[in-house]
């Protein structure tokens, strides 16, 4: 059994897994991880599954205590981990011995960090997944963020992979082997450049708008959150003045308020909208998004939707011969 | 960006890598909420591989599905999307009989007025209307859940009487409780959940419409018919229980 205890949750600290599919018809969010390839990636270290439930944390100022020893992988640009005055390296598994207290100090590369755990931690699931969904109150650990004093468990279902790779780390110093996860080799060089695909009403805007998106710096808004992430520069202004009926959206939907802001749809977004959409995200691009801080300045850059669709199953191809890597090393 | 289909009652474009949208019609009605229902029945009951669910809306389904199931499915196609559209055009024209339910029926109790109404006075005046006759109206009609959206268990209901029809709060509430029934433009539906809210709030039911341990959470569904019905104090603290 392995446990860890929050001394300090951050910002925001939520527990998030692969998210909750089934219940979109009765307007429950999908929730999960912002940032999905970090998450899978600090799973897969550890010979967990994908989907596992991890940490999410927001920036930095979190601290937690290993109550057990613990093996441990995080992954994602909000933070780095620090243990026993020492940076603890990313995307790989880590084991750390009872009573060592792990700091999430500043990462100013990104937003959002994800910690797993070997097994997954162990919380219940609520409508077919342990992701927190803070309006509704539900999911996670008591459909709350974190605070101090939380404890929290793996699952002692771990895989035989996990146990490997604990026998191979453990002892009484931290340790860590030389292999990891490159995140990077799944990523695009400029980070900052999102590909979209027109969405439908992409042609109820007038051409000069489309000229801006799709080649103006835009800035990212102060009030982001899991829900959306709020885009400014120049506004976006329609031809045809429709009104939409609402239907359904999804995580990457980039809505045009009335007043021609961009609203770039995240997790916990609602699931029907009725803003029209002036393009969809790259489902490739989304974990770049999650890494978004306020300020940050991006673009946007157009592809079609056959080339999402290619990105995404490369991306999973090559997620999958690292994984089959892992459990050949074992 | 959208296949039309000829032959076909809908049109489809893609969401997102692993959803599309089915587009019905152009406006809300009757017929068009009926057949978006019908279809989505005869969808879930024939899934296709890699389907994981469906989004019913005013004019639109939106099916969603794992990518690499499809693409590893015999459906034909050059991709996912055309995978999905030819299994979903398939199963539109070779299904021709009549897939129609009985749609469910839900009585919901609502106390109205006072404070589990506070705009019904608001909402009298603004109608011509005398209370009763707000309570009567809305009463006497039975609705069609059209949308389930917003937030979990949110139903938008059609049908209501136009005399009805009130615009939404200048100022939106900070908090409305779950269960209050209000009256937005020509729609009228159920909070579930204790959330900000700018309809006028007319009254609230002692049911509860959305709950995260229950099998089906949303306690309405697209699709499902609706009647309110008033009661009073005792009746409310009852079935609040």
């Amino acid at each position: 059994m392995m446990e860890i205890s929050i001394s300090k949750p951050g910002i925001l600290t939520t527990v998030q897994d692969s998210g909750r599919k089934n219940y979109l018809a009765q307007a429950v969010p999908l929730s999960g991880t912002l940032d999905g390839l970090s998450a899978r990636i600090a799973n897969m270290a550890l010979g967990n599954h994908e989907d596992f439930a991890t940490l999410e944390f927001t920036y930095a100022a979190a601290e937690f205590k290993a109550e057990t020893d613990i093996l441990i992988a995080y992954a994602g640009d909000g933070a780095f981990l620090v243990a026993d005055g020492s940076k603890l390296p990313s995307e790989r598994p880590v084991f750390i011995p009872a009573g060592m207290v792990i700091k999430l100090i500043n990462n100013p590369e990104g937003a959002t960090t994800y910690l797993a755990i070997a097994g997954g931690f162990n919380l219940p699931e609520v409508l077919e997944s342990k992701s927190t969904y803070l309006l509704g109150n539900f999911g996670g650990l008591e459909g709350r963020n974190l605070k101090p004093g939380d404890r929290i468990f793996n699952s002692e279902n771990i895989s035989f992979l996990s146990q490997n790779i604990m026998k191979s780390l453990e002892g009484r110093q931290i340790s860590w082997p030389s292999w990891y996860i490159p995140r990077p080799y799944f990523l695009p060089k400029n980070r900052k450049i999102i590909r979209i695909f027109p969405a439908e009403e992409f042609t109820w805007f007038n051409s000069d708008s489309i000229i801006s998106f799709l080649s103006g710096d835009f800035s990212i808004g102060l009030n982001s959150n899991r829900m959306g992430i709020h885009i400014s520069g120049d506004k976006i202004f329609r031809r045809k003045q429709d009104e939409l009926l609402s239907t359904a959206v999804c995580p990457g939907t980039i809505q045009v308020t009335g007043d021609g802001e961009m609203i770039l749809l995240m997790a916990d977004c609602q699931t029907t909208g009725g803003y029209p959409r002036i393009g969809q995200v790259a489902a490739v691009d989304l974990p770049l998004c999650a890494q978004l801080k306020p300020n940050d300045s991006i673009r946007f850059t157009e592809i079609s939707r056959d080339a999402a669709e290619i990105l995404y199953i490369e991306r999973e191809k090559e997620l999958e011969k690292f994984k089959l890597a892992i459990e050949s090393k074992f | 960006m959208s296949i039309p289909f000829p032959e076909q009652e809908f049109k489809i474009y893609a969401l997102s890598e692993q959803a599309v949208t089915l587009v019905f019609e152009n406006e809300i009605n009757e017929k068009t909420a009926s057949e978006i229902s019908n279809f989505n029945r005869l969808l879930n009951n024939n899934p296709f591989k890699g389907f994981t669910s469906s989004v019913p809306a005013y004019t639109t389904l939106s099916i969603f599905y794992d990518l690499l199931s499809v693409i590893s499915s015999d459906l034909p196609g050059e991709n996912g999307f055309e995978k999905v559209s030819n299994y979903l055009k398939s199963l539109n024209s070779k299904n021709q009989e009549d897939v129609a339910e009985v749609p469910n029926r839900i009585t919901l109790p609502v106390l109205y007025g006072a404070e589990f109404g506070p705009d019904l006075d608001e909402a009298s005046n603004m109608t011509n209307l005398s209370v009763e006759e707000v309570i009567d109206l809305h009463t006497s009609v039975i609705y069609k859940v059209y949308v389930i959206g917003f937030v979990p268990g949110f139903a938008y209901l059609g049908g209501m009487d136009e005399r009805l029809a009130s615009p939404r709060k200048l100022t939106p509430r900070t908090s409305v409780p779950a269960g209050s029934v209000g009256i937005a433009g020509k729609q009228t539906g159920i909070y579930p959940l204790e959330t900000p809210g700018g309809w006028q709030i007319i009254g609230q039911t002692p049911l509860k419409m959305f709950d995260a341990n229950r099998i089906q959470p949303s306690l309405l569904k697209a699709g499902d018919e609706v009647k309110f019905q008033s009661i009073g104090l005792e009746e409310f603290n009852e079935l609040s229980q």
